[in-house]
């Protein structure tokens, strides 16, 4: 079944077309790395998908239901609360990690299950600490964010979203802000967040992890998606000019 | 040394006049700053337009011209008040303006990236500002607003042209009546006492709200 279906996406800027008609699909448990050169439009893709950025044009459905259905003069979004009951039920992973820095980190993750999900906050503290000895942090618990290493806050951006329990994972050049020795860390628990079957578009520049967990490789540039398949098909027998020149240059 | 406790007394009855004009215009136009930065800061550009033409004319003109306005133009369209109430909605319409906008420079200082984060697990307008956005704008603000306060104490001496009699005014009387300049000193020293509590209040303040950066 289909998690993320989006149809004829286009998306301007002022004067600018960042997406000129973009199509994507993602099944359940599929993991989607998007790459390509900066400016090419990835991370507007995603950030249209849980209505960071409006569409002009185009359809999206998450999990089953329309964000927002192609009209003839565009496109017509379902109402405010819906959209924000669509919208969580993607957890979103930023570049620059947006924790909340005035809430501990035990705080960042159970501040919307408890006031937004209204779930019972015995609970949820409970699946908090699970989720943080999964990303190996559970010694952080009551750190303000200021106090973590990049990897770390990233981590616990990561449990801030799964503490949501959503259906799909977003990641917008997860690793891009931080140090190279802190990338592996991040990238671990996105790996085993893969292994687990989580449904995952990652915007990325990592083409190990892109090689090695994503199922489904996707190339964006000039705001069009160039060429997908599996891994071995894009990075073994690419076909696309575009594709060909950015992996001569990227993999040297 | 006599004389100052003689005149201790009447000092304080001043005291009291000047504490009630602060105190109620902190209490009031503190949340009337909040709501007007809100609108300031809001898509609507109408709002935005109608709030900065406001804080234009309130920190345009003296407040002092403001308090005249109030006690002696309103009238004519027939909106009498006593002086005390007349001195109060000068001061707490001048003084919400001051306050519109440190919190607009406090609330456009949080990154993008808090709002963001908050759109994506759900949040709403209202629990996105009261949980997220304005916990952090307190830790901005606070040092401007001990500034607008302490600069208060000492305005609250204006209401003198109503013919109240505030610490200044009953400081002057005195002055006036006994040739002596004793009350000005003890109503410097009153001032001072109470920007001294004011400073060392909001260096604990500060002190709080600032934990999560220690």
């Amino acid at each position: 079944m289909n998690k993320i279906k989006a149809q004829n996406i286009w998306k301007k800027f002022n004067k600018l077309e960042v997406l000129k008609g973009i199509d994507l699909e993602v099944n359940e448990g599929e993991v989607v790395a998007v790459i390509g050169p900066s400016g090419g439009g990835k991370s507007t893709l995603l950030r249209c998908l849980n209505k960071l950025e409006t569409v002009d044009r185009g359809t999206v459905v998450i999990d089953g239901e329309e964000l927002c259905h192609e009209t003839s003069v565009g496109t017509e979004y379902v109402n405010k609360n819906d959209i924000r009951r669509i919208a969580c039920k993607m957890g979103m992973v930023f570049q620059q990690f947006n924790l909340f820095p005035h809430m501990t980190v035990l705080e960042n993750l159970i501040e919307a299950p408890v006031n937004v999900q209204k779930r019972d906050k015995a609970e949820v503290i409970k699946e908090a600490e699970i989720l943080l000895s999964k990303v190996g942090l559970s010694d952080k618990r009551d750190e303000y964010p200021r106090k973590l290493s990049g990897g770390q806050q990233q981590r616990v951006a990561i449990a801030r979203a799964l503490a949501m329990k959503p259906a799909i994972m977003l990641f917008d050049e997860p690793t891009s802000s931080l140090d190279p020795e802190l990338t592996g860390e991040v990238l671990k628990t996105m790996r085993e967040l893969a292994e687990e079957k989580m449904t995952m578009v990652v915007v990325t520049h990592e083409m190990g992890f892109a090689k090695e967990v994503a199922t489904k490789v996707v190339f964006m540039a000039d705001g069009r998606v160039q060429e997908q398949g599996t891994p071995a098909e894009i990075f073994d027998s690419p076909k696309n000019e575009r594709l060909k020149a950015f992996l001569n240059v990227i993999l040297k | 040394m006599d004389y100052v406790f003689r005149i201790v007394p009447q000092m304080l009855d001043g005291c009291l006049v000047s504490f009630q004009v602060f105190l109620i215009t902190i209490v009031l136009s503190i949340p009337l700053g909040v709501l007007l930065s809100l609108g300031r800061v809001s898509g609507s550009q109408l709002l935005q337009k109608i709030i900065g033409f406001y804080v234009w004319i309130m920190r345009g003109t003296p407040l002092m011209l403001q308090i005249f306005f109030v006690y002696f133009v309103l009238p004519s369209v027939g909106i009498r008040l006593p002086d005390f109430e007349s001195a109060l909605v000068a001061f707490v319409l001048n003084y919400a303006a001051y306050f519109c906008e440190i919190f607009r420079s406090g609330i456009q200082a949080i990154p993008k990236g808090q709002y963001e984060a908050a759109h994506t697990l759900g949040m709403n307008y209202l629990q996105t500002m009261r949980r997220i956005i304005l916990p952090q704008v307190i830790r901005i603000i606070l040092p401007p607003i001990s500034n607008e306060t302490i600069t208060l104490v000492k305005d609250t001496s204006l209401v003198y042209v109503l013919a109240m009699n505030d610490l200044m005014r009953t400081a002057r009387n005195l002055v006036q009546r006994d040739f002596n300049i004793t009350p000005f000193i003890v109503a410097a020293v009153f001032y001072l006492i109470a920007t001294l509590i004011l400073t060392v209040l909001f260096e604990h303040l500060e002190k709080h709200f600032s934990r999560y950066e220690q």
